[in-house]
Formats: structure tokens, sequence, C-alpha cells
């Protein structure tokens, strides 16, 4: 499979996120343990660390079944060099807002790229 | 080359790149009110499962439900799909409880006869699950735009 492209298989969705955020999207059904007892998700707790975080985000990378990584945006903050390298789009990484930090798009890995793209002259119709 | 041509190729770029630039600051848009969306979406998830808790107890709707990489396997009901009809999205294809083959209830990890504050925080989430994906599929227009505008740039030295 081409890393760039769905395949016609079923993928998972992973997520990693506060208490809140993990119950409700394994609530929705995304949750799954497989046959080599990898979870994917991650409920990051208070004594976690940014390189706990990193270690889990890297794995869910990694694996060739997730076709989409949820991350609440305080938490992507603490790994914001690995998620902004990481610019192929599968997996695709979805930053999004939890209870602590509601949603910026000025730190939008995403976003923060299209920003840098400034609008030329020469370009005839936007006045 | 003649330099007609050459001032035909760099309009025709000109152009392109305008038609990409809009495409940006729609899909910026649409990308940005769907982040909104999920935001609202998750928010009135959470009151939700907070009124379970309330209703519960505390420690009826957390960590120590869900299951780890210890408990038995079990399979994901929610899963990504590429979309048919157009070929390059994704979608969410929803399978039935078969709890013989490991599609489980994840509404029974919390409670044998689940409350209605709990049920209606899942259709929430269930909600926010579509969202994700429709968000997705925005984020890799845009990526694909993006790369697009990079390219034309370099080509045509824009820069």
């Amino acid at each position: 499979m081409s890393s760039n492209e769905l395949d016609s298989e079923t993928k998972l969705m992973a997520v990693i996120g506060d208490e809140d955020t993990c119950v409700g999207f394994l609530l929705g059904g995304i949750g799954e343990v497989n046959e080599q007892r990898q979870s994917n998700f991650m409920v990051v707790e208070r004594d976690s660390s940014a390189a706990d975080i990193e270690a889990c985000f890297k794995r869910f990378l990694a694996r060739e079944d997730i076709a989409i990584i949820i991350i609440n945006q305080v938490y992507a903050d603490l790994i914001r060099a690995t998620v902004d390298a990481h610019v192929l789009p599968l997996p695709t990484v979805l930053e999004i807002p939890s209870k602590q930090q509601e949603y910026d798009s000025n730190k939008d890995s995403i976003l923060k790229r299209a920003n840098q793209f400034e609008i030329p002259w020469r370009c005839s119709c936007i006045t | 080359m003649t330099a007609d041509n050459c001032e035909t190729d760099r309009n025709g770029a000109a152009e392109l790149l305008d038609s990409l630039y809009l495409d940006m600051f729609h899909l910026i848009e649409a990308h940005t009110n769907c982040r909104v969306d999920i935001e609202r979406t998750n928010s009135n998830g959470a009151i939700l499962l907070a009124r379970t808790k309330f209703q519960q107890g505390g420690n009826s709707i957390g960590t120590a439900q869900i299951p780890t990489e210890n408990s038995a396997e079990f399979n994901a009901l929610c899963r990504v799909v590429k979309d048919s009809d157009t070929g390059n999205d994704v979608t969410v294809e929803r399978l039935a409880v078969d709890k013989e083959n490991g599609y489980v209830e994840p509404l029974h990890w919390f409670s044998v006869l689940p409350p209605m504050s709990l049920r209606n925080a899942a259709d929430k989430f269930k909600k926010s699950i579509e969202l994700v994906a429709e968000s997705t599929n925005l984020q890799r227009e845009l990526n694909a735009v993006l790369n697009g505008i990079d390219r034309l740039r370099r080509c045509a030295a824009l820069k």
C-alpha cells in the first residue's frame, strides 16, 4: 500500500487525549485492542510526560492500520516538533480542543503551513 | 519558446495559482468551522458525561472502566473506509455489535443498564466522530492544495 493513499481495507481512528476525550470517543466505538495487545487510545494522565505522549504518537504513526490520529491540541503542543514534522496525508493528524484549552487555529500544524504561503503580487484576480 | 508563449504560460500559471489560493481560503474556513463544531459537540458530550457521573457517582465513568492493553481483545465498532462515491475521501463505517466476534457495546463497560444521559453522551460523540471524518477530508484536501501552490510557485518562480 502506498503511504499516501487509503486502500480498500477498513482502518482505525486513534486518540490521544484527556480522560473525557478518550472515554467519549471510546463510547463512540473507535476503541480496539488487537491480537498483539496494542490499543489505539492513550489517556493522558497528570503524571504522563511529553516523552510518553511522543512515544505513543510515534507508535500510532508507524501502525498501518491507523488512518486518523485525534489528539487534544494541548498535548499536541507538548510534542509540537514531532506533530509538525508529520506532513504525509496518512495517517491524518487532527488536533482537537479539550476541556483545558479551546481550539487555537494559529497553533494547528496545517494552518501554520497555510500561513507560510504569502500571496504573490503576480496573482491575477486577487485584489 | 517565443516571448508570447512564455507570457501565456506565466499568465496561465498565475490564474491557476489564483484558483488554488481561493480554494485554500475556502478550505481554511470550512476546516475552522468543522473544528468549532467538533468543540461544541464534544463539550455537549462532556456535560452529559458529567451529569452521568453526578447521578451514578464520581468514579462511575473514567479511566478505571475502559479496557487496557491487558484486557481481552476487542474490535472497533467504528472504522474508517474510503468513500465509494468520491474515491479519495474517507467516511465512517459503523458495525453491528457482535459479542462473539469481539464487537462489544462500549456502553456496557460503564454500566449494565446505561442511564439515558450516558446514551445521549455516546450519541454526541458518535456525531463528533462523523465530524472528525469530515475534518479529515478537509485537511487532506487543504494539504493537497498547499502542495499544489508550493509546486506551482517553484515552477513559475513566483516566489
